[in-house]
């Protein structure tokens, strides 16, 4: 079962893993208020789509009033065929390189995290790494090296303290909640000194 | 087995050893051990066990049965057919016979897992270390032991060392065992487990953990039991000594069940391999990369840091090996000081530029790769040596290899070889590698192997500072 978003949220907020500006949407209106001017993004969460914006389901960067009411009227009219499903708007975030952290629960051996290059690469490329949970910041650091575009994601190693630090508190949050069966946090999007999870997905 | 605690001692150095099975006829199984048996040279109690005994089989004095022997057994041997041995092992058991070793086939492997599920409930019952069913056994080349039932002949002989090997598969462990004579290093245990019904991959990493006659496990391994015990020997073994593992089934499929990108990316095989490198194995992707990696981890000392020095007689061959050096992610090329640039421009002729790779010339002898090593081995920025000898060239000889080996003993730094050609480089290759250096046919394979060093030693010493800080 997905989690829902806003439970995702406030998980990740206890582990103190920030989260782009995200709420429920139940009108274009509303969308419209959350906007305010701003550049936002609409997504329809279902648990019958996992490649969102193959699909079609992520409207991105939406400024204007007709914009935003255009992209809420089309997700509405997809929505029908993968219903149940809620529209989330969140503040566009231009900025920054996208990664994926990642969590199964192996039959096996246990929990496992997973990071690598995110968005529409992960799966075309594979370039992820994983280990058992609980790491340590010495697992941490090499899973950040095995990945190939290591330069790319840690801007040549500047913001490799982020990425410990992200890969740490997922750890433990992976090895503290035993319902994740799945986890996939993609995209977070990573810059020199800061980043965002824009996309949450637990499978519980 | 249920407890990690495990001693193989009864099965790896027995002072007693009954081969139940034993046959007079030659191309039985049961006679090719015995007959190993006594080729090893192996000098403890021996019996043979054969129900139709006669008074003995190749001069071994022979029984009924194991419940025959007055004297303590500490290994049987057990190469009857397959729906013989549950009421052998029961034998066994009544006879307090410590361990066993189940060569005979036709278990779960075939699907036949009531039998082996008997082999199971005795072994437990009776407390007995059982390695099998379906396997070749063991051979521990100090106490002179042989199980195998592959004749002598078709086998080169191995020497005695610190390597030990574990395999489920009789045949990779069998081929193995025969390309390790060619190679550099000595033998301390070959375990194949076969199915793995009672002993498993977990109580032979924790045997060969405290086994002081171990230096480096390597372990080829296709399915792991116990994933969370697994695990823990893993990184607990991992801390102490280096292995080498190669895992078939690369190709599992991600799990068809998965609802995220992560359960898809992340199948069995990846899951594993993770875990091998969190426990700071070396994931090995064939057999001779599996070979390449055990040389070189057991005759290296740990390197002070990733810097390489090449020293050649052939320009191209200095030149692939600095690609090949390049295109690691964790090696690099040593920067000489001005004092070693100087003391080198000294004594080498003025057709050899002094850097790195260091080309000392077609021309180069014994004299001249001494001279370039005696101020090498003195440079604090060098961590590895890579020596390369193409010994086509007319100076390259015997007395090179001297320099080398001279070399080596000074320095207490890793010192790799690269020889690249056929009979004479081979015997200069085999006498470099008799003096504990590693030589390699591939600047490929060197660099890889050299790689694999430098992060298992940064492995360590980075978990090392986690737990002292």
């Amino acid at each position: 079962m997905l989690m829902d978003f806003m439970k995702a949220k406030d998980l990740l907020k206890k582990y103190d893993i920030k989260v782009v500006d995200s709420i429920y949407v139940n009108s274009a209106e509303e969308a419209i208020r959350f906007s305010d001017g701003d550049a936002i993004v609409l997504k329809l969460i279902s648990e019958k789509a996992i490649h969102k914006s193959k699909a079609g389901l992520v409207k991105l960067n939406l400024k204007h009033e007709d914009e935003i009411k255009s992209a809420y009227e089309e997700l509405k009219k997809r929505g029908t065929r993968l219903s149940p499903y809620k529209i989330l708007a969140q503040r566009m975030v231009n900025e920054g390189i996208e990664i994926i952290v990642g969590g199964k629960e192996d039959n096996e051996f246990g929990k496992v995290i997973m990071i690598g290059m995110g968005g529409i690469y992960v799966e075309a490329y594979k370039d992820v790494s994983m280990r058992l949970v609980p790491i340590n910041s010495a697992d941490a650091i090499d899973m950040i090296n095995e990945i190939k575009a290591k330069d790319i994601i840690t801007f040549n190693g500047e913001a490799e303290p982020i990425l410990v630090n992200l890969l740490m508190k997922f750890s433990k949050l992976l090895n503290e909640h035993k319902e994740i069966k799945e986890m996939d946090i993609n995209p977070i999007k990573i810059n020199k000194d800061s980043y965002n999870a824009i996309d949450l997905r637990f499978i519980i | 087995m249920k407890t990690n605690k495990i001693n193989l001692d009864a099965m790896l150095k027995p002072k007693s050893v009954a081969i139940i099975g034993a046959s007079r006829e030659p191309n039985k199984v049961g006679h090719v051990i015995l007959q190993n048996y006594l080729n090893a040279g192996y000098s403890g109690k021996l019996y043979a066990i054969n129900k139709n005994a006669t008074s003995n089989i190749l001069g071994v004095r022979t029984y009924q049965s194991i419940l025959k022997i007055k004297e303590a057994i500490d290994l049987a041997v057990i190469a009857v057919p397959a729906q013989a041995v549950p009421s052998v092992l029961e034998e066994c058991g009544k006879a307090k016979v410590k361990s066993a070793i189940v060569i005979t086939s036709g278990f779960a492997e075939i699907g036949n897992v009531e039998l082996q599920d008997k082999i199971v409930e005795i072994a437990n019952k009776y407390n007995i270390a059982v390695l099998g069913p379906n396997c070749l056994g063991v051979v521990e080349p100090r106490s002179r032991i042989d199980t195998l039932f592959l004749p002598t002949y078709k086998l080169s002989h191995y020497k005695v060392g610190n390597v030990s090997f574990i395999s489920q598969s009789g045949a990779i462990g069998s081929t193995i065992l025969d390309i390790i004579s060619d190679e550099g290093f000595g033998l301390s245990k070959f375990i194949s487990y076969g199915n793995a019904a009672v002993l498993d991959e977990v109580d032979l990493l924790h045997y060969l953990m405290n086994d002081q006659e171990t230096r480096v496990v390597v372990a080829y391994l296709e399915g792991i039991k116990r994933g969370k015990e697994f695990v823990k020997v893993a990184k607990e073994i991992g801390m102490k000594k280096p292995v080498i593992v190669i895992k078939a089934g690369r190709t599992s499929a991600g799990s068809e069940a998965a609802h995220s990108h992560t359960a898809s990316i992340a199948g069995n095989y990846e899951v594993e391999e993770s875990i091998f490198k969190q426990s700071g194995f070396i994931v090995a992707h064939d057999i001779s990369e599996l070979l390449d990696y055990a040389k070189i981890f057991d005759t290296s000392p740990e390197p002070k840091g990733n810097k390489v020095f090449i020293v050649t007689n052939g320009g191209g061959a200095g030149v692939l090996t600095t690609d090949a050096i390049a295109s690691t992610k964790n090696l690099s090329m040593a920067q000489l000081s001005k004092n070693t640039q100087e003391k080198l421009r000294e004594v080498m002729p003025d057709i050899v530029n002094i850097r790195n790779p260091l080309d000392v010339g077609g021309d180069a002898d014994y004299k001249r790769y001494d001279d370039a090593l005696q101020i090498l081995a003195k440079e604090n920025s060098i961590d590895i040596y890579i020596i390369i000898v193409l010994f086509q060239t007319p100076g390259a000889d015997s007395k090179v290899v001297e320099s080398i080996i001279k070399f080596k003993e000074q320095v207490d730094k890793p010192v790799i070889g690269i020889t690249i050609g056929s009979e004479f480089t081979q015997a200069h290759k085999k006498m470099m590698e008799s003096a504990g250096i590693p030589v390699y046919e591939s600047p490929k394979a060197a660099a890889m192997s050299i790689s694999a060093l430098v992060w298992y030693y940064n492995y360590k010493k980075e978990r090392m500072n986690l737990i002292k800080s």
